[in-house]
């Protein structure tokens, strides 16, 4: 019986993801890319609304999980073919795996979601949207001085900017990064003479 | 129609995103809750940075050198904030912020 439950929540999902390609493919006269850019984009949404709406946390996890890997599907699309494969190492393979473990360290069993929301979630939302739309007229009203079509960034080009003309802010990322990692460590052990 | 060739579709859909996350920040109790929502805003920002790099010819690879960045960057973020989740909860024994009042008191 739950098999069947699951499946048809597999098929809602893929009818919710797949609606808005086949509407720019058929109706719109859209290209196969923009197809896809549909779908990747409805996924990227729709797994972020469950990120900040589901009410079992580890849900939550691993919807953030589908959002991190439909961003790096647009990144391929946007021709940013390194950013996204650092974007699959990073976020879904790493960040990802650091949440999921940091919600399982910390999860009670007293309460685990009986209010998954604080009081402002109504001014919270109101906020969001307005949020939203301001971004979005913005974005519509000015002119980028953009080019026609996307251009594709490869990799050999990507090297050349970063270790010629950012060799120094890479330095210091990387020495950041350190700081950070020595720092999560410390402040996250136990201290030996309480508990 | 070009909905993958026009910088604005990106845009728009980093600013919803961008919402997204703002709308987790405010409304969630739990930390990490708050915590994966700054990782969506994050992630916003980010996907405007490479638009802006594959859509505008003075940008081109820098705008990827960007992202990378801030991807390094945000990395270093979890670790530190999960890592004071982590020692708070040892404290108080809860992961809900509202519980955190000892500053109130």
């Amino acid at each position: 019986m739950r098999a069947w439950l699951y499946l048809i929540a597999a098929g809602v999902a893929g009818a919710i993801v797949t609606t808005p390609a086949l509407l720019v493919f058929f109706l719109l006269g859209g290209t196969f890319e923009d197809a896809l850019f549909a779908a990747l984009a409805t996924l990227m949404l729709v797994s972020g609304l469950m990120v900040v709406t589901m009410r079992d946390i580890i849900r939550c996890g691993l919807a953030m999980i589908v959002c991190f890997l439909a961003l790096a599907g647009i990144y391929v699309l946007a021709g940013a073919t390194l950013v996204a494969a650092a974007q699959v190492l990073v976020y879904v393979g790493a960040i990802s795996v650091l949440v999921l473990f940091a919600i399982m360290l910390t999860q009670s069993k007293a309460g685990p979601s009986a209010l998954v929301f604080q009081t402002q979630r109504a001014p919270a939302t109101v906020a969001a949207i307005v949020l939203a739309v301001v971004i979005g007229v913005a974005v519509t009203a000015t002119d980028w001085h953009e080019l026609a079509t996307r251009v594709r960034i490869g990799a050999n080009e990507v090297a050349r900017v970063l270790f010629d003309q950012y060799v120094l802010p890479f330095e210091v990322v990387g020495v950041l990064l350190l700081a950070a990692v020595i720092g999560g460590v410390f402040i996250a052990k136990r201290e030996p003479d309480q508990t | 129609m070009g909905l993958a060739d026009s910088l604005d579709a990106y845009l728009v859909l980093s600013g919803i995103l961008f919402a997204i996350g703002t709308f987790g920040f405010l409304a969630r109790r739990n930390a990490i809750s708050m915590l994966m929502s700054i990782e969506l805003m994050l992630n916003a920002v980010n996907l405007s940075i490479v638009a802006f790099g594959s859509f505008v010819a003075a940008l081109r690879a820098d705008g990827s050198v960007i992202a990378l960045m801030v991807m390094a960057v945000a990395a270093a973020e979890a670790t530190v904030g999960l890592a004071i989740v982590i020692a708070i909860y040892r404290n108080r024994k809860t992961p809900l912020v509202d519980e955190y009042d000892a500053m109130r008191q």
